[in-house]
């Protein structure tokens, strides 16, 4: 029974979407307590599945007979599917306030809340084939809330993030392919599926193609050469930003990673060879590409978008060093990150909602009018940064310990990036604190008399994230200790 | 004997005399006799499929009991039994969608030509995949060329003319090569059945005499029939033929007769030649390789293009890439993949074109880019089409297109050599095909720029004889995609009964 | 545990924020009436007061410790009070109080007060913390809230190039802190605990075959936390940073902060690392080249340059890597000196910057030649200026004289070859350039020459056109001397720097005992 749950809810938030646009409500209001009961209660029963795991595995059905969409849940999946199913809620309660007024907003929450029925579909994957599956789905249920806009601008950029996508789908292809031939199962199996004995002749076909399923997957996570989307697909409406484009697909795509490397692979045969060099060469680059790339941009969700990429850079770094730890490190990250970022978009969000303002240098002195929100964001940006205290020290300690354990010379340069990166980070997101808190002299408060704080839906969420940020920056030993127990195998 | 033996002779004798039957019918009822022609003979073959599966043998009929080689001969398995199957019922679903084109771009006086043409295309088409006899194929194969001719031809625009006479043009050199290779095969040989002609080539190889010859005689059939099934850089007859005729008549031409010369070459290196000797003479390198070129090249072209119906006429000539790629591979499994393919892409490539005049007639029966915008909006049901379609053709799970890419990605891993190229070549085709059909998606939904004129929107139920061919063309991408197993049982059985 | 520990932390750090939460909601700006800032100033008062109370009661009676809460397995926010945490609270406390007492005037011009006072006071809460902190993880902590919380006095006055020096001061520290945080993530590795104990926590066998990366690791720390004590090659923020800032926010920022830097270096190597480990080894030398070159090049720039408080900066830079550079030689007495030197240094350094402020105060004047013949106006305050002018250059019998004795001794002993001569060299040139900047101004206030006599009589405009009228109105109503809440501090201070010298015994003794302990 408990298996058929997983089934249910990945498809009630599709279902609930898809019904949006049919039923015909009094107000904009009862659609909006449709749609969040929907979600939450969706939520609840994802946080109920994780408490009860389903010992069996669902097969939903066959392509053939040794393919099939099959969902299971273990622990990455649970720690994957939890953090979606605790952020979806908040983020579609901001969305309500955010969408007010737009023409289109029933298709838009269509997407949006399909979107994670898929997201969960990514995390309850059990083998290769229905990641994949639910990881094309993904790029193509996010699509139309990139091109929300309709704009020639969204249309662009629309069109650049559908190729990066179905174009790294087509490379992760390839690695799917080699795993199911070589692979003794398709399933995931912690240490990997790989017959270390038989392939050992083709261990070099096997690693370029690793090399090239890593990439495929990884330009979700906009890993550099292939991160120019991201930022481009900032032209959504912020809740979309903030939640998928901070959070789900590009988490999805480190999620994927995470699963060939570790379930399908195998680290056995990763583990230094030149495939691993390779990977965790790029992802250290990025981490600084990404950021550099932030300091450089005045867009404010621009910025955050390149932010984002070399954050989720920090998390392919943890999980190219192939070590247990390195894992733990991903994994920690890959939650604390998406606290942070969703956070310091929504955040984002609000002022563009509020004020209209997208550039940075348009933001002075805004501390005073919205103390709030800019209160969140200074918590999320000082957690970027690796203030103690907060999580995104918590997970920068534990990557760099993976680093600094795993003794690789590349993974001690990877620490050494991260320090860079922790810098760049600090200049790019403190300057816009500081800006805002303490406007330059000459400075005309009339000019933003009007600003308002947003209400009540706008600031729960950001609320609930900055509190989640400095508890788990402060308490972090169960989460941890959590990880650490998934990530050793 | 049973009765059932029989029927895949007379459906192509059906279909042969039905022809010229429809030349003295009015256009309606030649329409009307057409329809049945081909369901009557996509129903015989249903059962033909079924009596072999339930025998699991092959059989050959000889026509009027003349044992080679005086007599005809043709050889019935499930393949053959499948394919004819297959064929009757996208050809039945490409006509359904066009009726309302027919009717409008066809001259009143000269509908039932059009019929009479696909009459003894449908004929050409069963012969080709029944036949046991090389020269009769040949002369098959030059029936389906004066027909197809006559489909392109037939909506009478200076385009088509152009295009007809060029796609003639290329087609006969090919016809005429496939010829000289025939020749050269019975000069070698001293038969036409194939059985025969296996036997002695067999012998040949064996023995090391007329390698020469033999090899020449190959490499011409194959240029022959690549050239006529589009193969890259033989295309270029193909946008044209299929960018401007009639709906009905792309869709038929796209999606089944390139299929039938393609299914023909498959016929020749395995049960004509043989495999062993075909894998020798390195003919197969030089189709891979240019399967693959094809691959890229017809998407880039695709990319170039700013009209909706030539796009995915060059979209065939990368899919026909496919399907040679598969060929190149030279095992089974490739030759397996590329027969799905045959399957996947029949199925996609009707339902794109279908879809795409939907989307035309939402745009004022344009097909150029410009105006094409927001037609999905306007006509849902062929807006969802070609959303299906593209997905098929870029690879999504559950659709088609993604069985057999993934078949060929198998088949290619299982290769020493053509492993990466291959996978390579999948991915990057992909990523293209990905460029001009999501494009396309993304312009089909995104809404018309104010003050656009000609666009109206179109219920489902205007023209129910094409949403009904386009419900059933998704719903046979979906089965193929979602229902791959019993099919690719089939197709590796009738596979194995080649031999 | 021990809850005590907590209070003068978190104390002046929570009426610290509710200042500025107030001046947060406070719509009108402009300065606030007389009444005002006097509450103002009593409740800042009363708040440090009770603080540095509470945190000197405290540090002196006995090693207290207190864990507060575990931040990640085995690496809880850690308190302890040692004797090196005892010096530097003692130090920051002095200060914090004398530049309270000087800013309750002289913030009169400088507007935005409660901000200023707001952040003050978590500073030093802040402060407090750093010097208790018990372990390098929560070292670090506090040293990047250091940062965080000083940056917004740097920015005070809110003009561009205050923000950009604010930025470029984040920025540094920033980027010094992360070069702390590598070697921590290393030192967490092969180190048995995070906890300070005098002589190092290293643990040999784990570190055995893992010396080299170590040793970088050491080094990052090294450079990375020198950027604060504005060591090269992360010295830049400093002379720009400092001046920019509200003179008893510089004299705190030149006197207390940068020495945080000091600490942080000093816990690292003689807490963690060990001085074992890095004797005679690459790093040593580095870093000692490093002090040097950073002692000569401050002095020099220093020297030439116009600009009063610029000057002042410089001088910091030269005169921290003096400590710097007592740390690096790894003997007893060249620590001792150096810790000496912290203390002197602050008491100096900060009269130094609260005598600048008077100038900027009561005349506008921030350029060195202006100050001709200011003696004559203002004898106390240039008085003042002297003594500690010279005891900065080190002239017996003051503070620096007795710091700089004890660096060159250990210098002369380290036995690091060419480093034990080449030191004392370089640090007395560099005091001969110290005298050569600092003493001419004191001659020229006293002795200003017939040329200077007009000039004084009208004081000159200040740098700001707008500021310049009302400042100059506000000015002329002050009578001729100080306000006695100025001029105490500056008396206190020169006094101290003075006994320092005539009774070094009891400091020196006592920083004697701790380089005992680490050695």
């Amino acid at each position: 029974m408990r298996e058929v749950l997983m089934l249910i809810v990945v498809l009630l938030p599709m279902f609930t979407g898809i019904l949006t646009p049919m039923l015909s409500f009094r107000s904009r209001k009862a659609m909006c307590i449709y749609l969040e009961t929907a979600v939450c209660v969706n939520s609840l029963l994802v946080f109920w599945l994780l408490f009860h795991a389903p010992d069996k595995t669902l097969t939903v059905f066959r392509f053939t007979h040794d393919l099939s969409i099959t969902l299971g849940l273990d622990g990455m999946g649970a720690v994957y599917g939890g953090l979606v199913a605790f952020l979806w809620p908040l983020a579609l309660l901001y969305g309500f306030e955010y969408m007010e007024g737009e023409e289109k907003e029933k298709s838009f929450f269509l997407f949006y809340v399909a979107t994670y029925g898929v997201t969960l579909g990514v995390a309850l994957s059990e083998n290769i084939l229905t990641m994949y599956f639910f990881f094309e789905m993904l790029s193509l249920v996010t699509l139309p809330l990139v091109m929300y806009t309709r704009t020639r601008e969204a249309v662009l950029a629309s069109r650049t993030y559908l190729y990066y996508m179905l174009g790294g789908a087509a490379f992760a292809f390839i690695g799917m392919i080699f795993v199911l031939v070589y692979g003794t199962t398709s399933s995931f199996v912690p240490g990997g599926v790989l017959d270390l004995v038989n392939v050992h002749e083709k261990k070099d076909t096997l690693l370029a193609v690793y090399v090239l399923c890593f990439c495929g997957f990884s330009v979700k996570t906009a890993l550099w050469p292939f991160s120019s989307w991201l930022p481009k697909a900032g032209v959504a409406p912020t809740p979309v930003t903030a939640l998928l484009h901070g959070v789900a697909v590009v988490n999805t795509g480190a999620f994927a990673v995470m699963r060939v490397t570790y379930f399908s692979f195998g680290t056995k045969l990763l583990r230094g060879t030149w495939a691993q060099y390779l990977v965790m060469g790029l992802a250290v680059f990025t981490i600084v590409y990404g950021c550099s790339r932030a300091v450089k941009e005045t867009h404010f969700k621009r910025r955050l978008a390149w932010s984002t990429v070399g954050n989720l850079s920090y998390i392919l770094f943890g999980v190219t060093l192939m070590t247990p730890m390195g894992m733990a490190g991903a994994l920690t990250h890959l939650v604390c990150h998406s606290f942070m970022k969703s956070c310091s978009f929504l955040c984002a969000g609000a002022v563009i909602h509020k004020t209209g303002k997208n550039y940075i240098y348009q933001l002075d002195g805004l501390g005073r009018k919205m103390p709030k929100v800019f209160a969140c964001f200074g918590v999320s940006a000082l957690a970027l940064t690796g203030v103690p205290g907060l999580c995104g020290f918590v997970s920068k300690w534990y990557l760099a310990e993976g680093a600094v354990d795993s003794g690789e010379p590349l993974a001690l340069a990877g620490t050494a990036a991260l320090m860079i990166s922790a810098l760049l980070t600090a200049v790019y997101m403190l300057s816009i604190l500081v800006r805002v808190f303490f406007p330059k002299k000459g400075f005309d408060p009339a000019e933003i008399e009007e600003v308002r704080e947003p209400g009540w839906r706008m600031l729960v969420p950001l609320g609930v994230l900055a509190v989640c940020i400095l508890c788990l920056g402060l308490y972090s030993e169960p989460l941890v200790r959590m990880l650490k127990e998934i990530a050793d195998f | 004997m049973a009765f059932v033996q029989n029927f895949p002779f007379l459906s192509i004798l059906l279909s042969l005399f039905s022809g010229p039957l429809c030349s003295i019918l009015s256009g309606k009822w030649a329409k009307r006799v057409n329809t049945g022609v081909i369901v009557t003979t996509g129903v015989m073959s249903a059962f033909v499929l079924q009596h072999v599966i339930s025998t699991g043998q092959s059989y050959v009929y000889q026509m009027g009991h003349f044992p080679a080689p005086w007599g005809n001969e043709i050889r019935v398995g499930i393949l053959e039994a499948f394919m004819a199957c297959f064929f009757c019922a996208v050809m039945l679903l490409c006509m359904l969608g066009g009726i309302r084109e027919r009717e409008e771009q066809i001259q009143e006086s000269k509908q039932n030509l059009y019929y009479v043409m696909v009459n003894l295309l449908l004929c050409s088409l069963l012969a080709l995949i029944y036949t046991n006899d090389l020269f009769t194929a040949y002369v098959f194969v030059e029936i389906n060329t004066i027909s197809a001719c006559g489909l392109i031809m037939i909506r009478q625009t200076g385009r088509t003319y152009e295009a007809a006479a060029r796609y003639m043009i290329m087609s006969l050199s090919g016809s005429g090569l496939l010829l000289l290779g025939i020749c050269y095969l019975y000069a070698v040989t001293g038969h036409l059945l194939m059985s025969n002609i296996r036997e002695q080539v067999q012998f040949l190889a064996q023995t090391g005499q007329h390698h020469l010859s033999l090899m020449v005689a190959l490499g011409l059939m194959s240029v022959g029939l690549a050239m006529k099934s589009a193969l890259y850089p033989f295309h270029t007859w193909l946008p044209d033929a299929y960018g401007y005729s009639t709906l009905s008549s792309s869709a038929i031409l796209s999606s089944l007769v390139s299929k039938g010369y393609i299914f023909l070459l498959i016929k020749i290196f395995c049960r004509v030649v043989g495999f062993n000797v075909v894998n020798e003479s390195k003919v197969v390198n030089v189709l891979f390789v240019f399967g693959i070129i094809g691959m890229i090249m017809g998407s880039l072209s695709a990319i170039k293009e700013n009209n909706l119906t030539r796009m995915i006429a060059y979209s065939s000539v990368a899919q026909i890439g496919y399907i040679y790629m598969g060929l190149g591979l030279a095992t089974e499994a490739g030759i397996v993949a590329g027969l799905y393919h045959v399957l996947s892409h029949g199925a996609t490539k009707a339902l794109l074109f279908v879809a795409a005049s939907g989307l035309g007639d939402a745009s004022g029966n344009s097909d150029r880019f410009a105006d094409i915008t927001g037609a999905g909006l306007r006509n849902k049901l062929a807006g969802t089409a070609f959303l299906a379609g593209s997905l098929s053709m870029v690879g999504l799970p559950m659709f088609s297109g993604f069985i057999s890419k993934f078949f060929f990605a198998q088949a290619a891993v299982g290769h020493a050599h053509k492993m990466f190229p291959t996978v390579i070549a999948l991915a990057l085709s992909t990523i293209l095909n990905a460029v001009y059909f999501m494009k396309t998606v993304i312009r089909i939904y995104t809404p018309a720029p104010e003050g656009s004129v000609g666009g109206r929107q179109i219920g489902v139920w205007e023209q129910p004889a094409k949403s009904a061919a386009l419900v059933c063309l998704i719903l046979l991408n979906l089965i193929l995609g979602l229902n791959s197993d019993p099919i690719v049982r089939l197709i590796q059985r009738g596979f194995e009964m080649f031999d | 545990m021990d809850a005590f520990l907590l209070i003068p932390i978190v104390l002046p750090m929570f009426f610290g924020a509710l200042l500025l939460f107030f001046s947060f909601r406070e719509k009108n700006t402009a300065p606030g009436g007389r009444r005002e800032r006097a509450r103002l100033c009593l409740y800042v008062s009363a708040v440090l007061g009770i603080s540095v109370a509470l945190a000197l009661a405290a540090a002196w009676s006995g090693d207290r410790e207190l864990v507060l809460f575990t931040l990640f397995e085995g690496v809880p926010v850690y308190f302890h009070v040692d004797a090196l945490g005892r010096l530097f609270v003692t130090v920051v406390s002095l200060i914090w109080v004398l530049s309270a007492l000087f800013a309750f005037v002289y913030m009169k011009h400088e507007g935005k007060e409660k901000r200023y006072y707001g952040f003050y006071l978590i500073l030093y809460g802040v402060l407090v913390a750093l010097d208790f902190s018990g372990n390098l993880v929560t070292m670090y902590l506090f040293y990047e809230l250091t940062t965080l919380v000083s940056m917004p006095l740097v920015l005070h006055n809110g003009t561009r190039e205050a923000v950009m020096a604010a930025l470029k001061y984040l920025f540094y520290s920033m980027c010094g802190a992360y070069g702390g945080l590598f070697s921590v993530f290393f030192l967490y590795r092969y180190s048995d605990s995070l906890n300070f104990a005098p002589g190092g926590t290293l643990n040999q066998a784990a570190a055995q075959g893992h010396e080299g990366i170590l040793l970088i690791a050491v080094f990052a720390a090294l450079v990375g936390f020198g950027a604060k004590a504005g060591m090269v090659p992360l010295h830049a923020w400093l002379p720009t940073a400092h001046p920019v800032a509200p003179s008893p926010a510089s004299a705190v920022l030149s006197g207390v902060i940068v020495k945080s830097g000091v600490l942080a270096v000093v816990r690292v190597v003689f807490y963690v690392a060990g001085t074992d480990f890095l004797q005679g080894t690459w790093v040593q030398y580095v870093w000692m080249t490093l002090a040097l070159l950073t002692v000569f090049m401050g002095s020099m720039l220093a020297y030439r340059e116009q600009i009063f408080k610029k000057r002042l900066a410089y001088s910091t830079v030269s005169q921290v890597s003096y400590i710097m550079f007592g740390l690096s030689l790894l003997t007893p007495d060249a620590f001792t000196g150096a810790l000496l030197h912290v203390v002197v240094h602050a008491v100096v350094k900060c009269g130094l910057f609260l005598t600048a402020g008077v100038f900027v105060y009561r005349f506008g004047y921030t350029r060195a030649e202006e100050l001709g013949g200011i003696g004559k106006k203002m004898p106390k305050t240039m008085w003042c200026y002297l003594l500690l002018s010279l005891t900065l250059v080190g002239i017996p019998p003051t503070g620096g004289f007795v710091s700089k004795w004890y660096l060159a001794e250990g210098a002369l002993q380290s036995g690091t070859g060419v480093f034990s001569w080449l030191g004392p060299v370089v640090l007395l040139v560099s005091a001969l350039l110290t005298a050569g900047y600092l003493l001419p101004i004191a001659m020229k206030g006293f002795f200003p020459g017939s040329e200077h006599l007009q000039g004084l009589e009208e004081p000159h405009g200040i740098e700001e056109p707008g500021e310049g009228a009302q400042a100059h109105s506000s000015r002329k109503a002050l009578g001729p001397e100080l306000s006695p809440a100025m001029l105490v501090p500056l008396v206190v201070l020169a006094a101290l720097a003075v006994w320092l010298g005539v009774f070094p015994g009891p400091v020196s003794e006592y920083a004697a005992r701790i380089a005992t302990a680490v050695f």
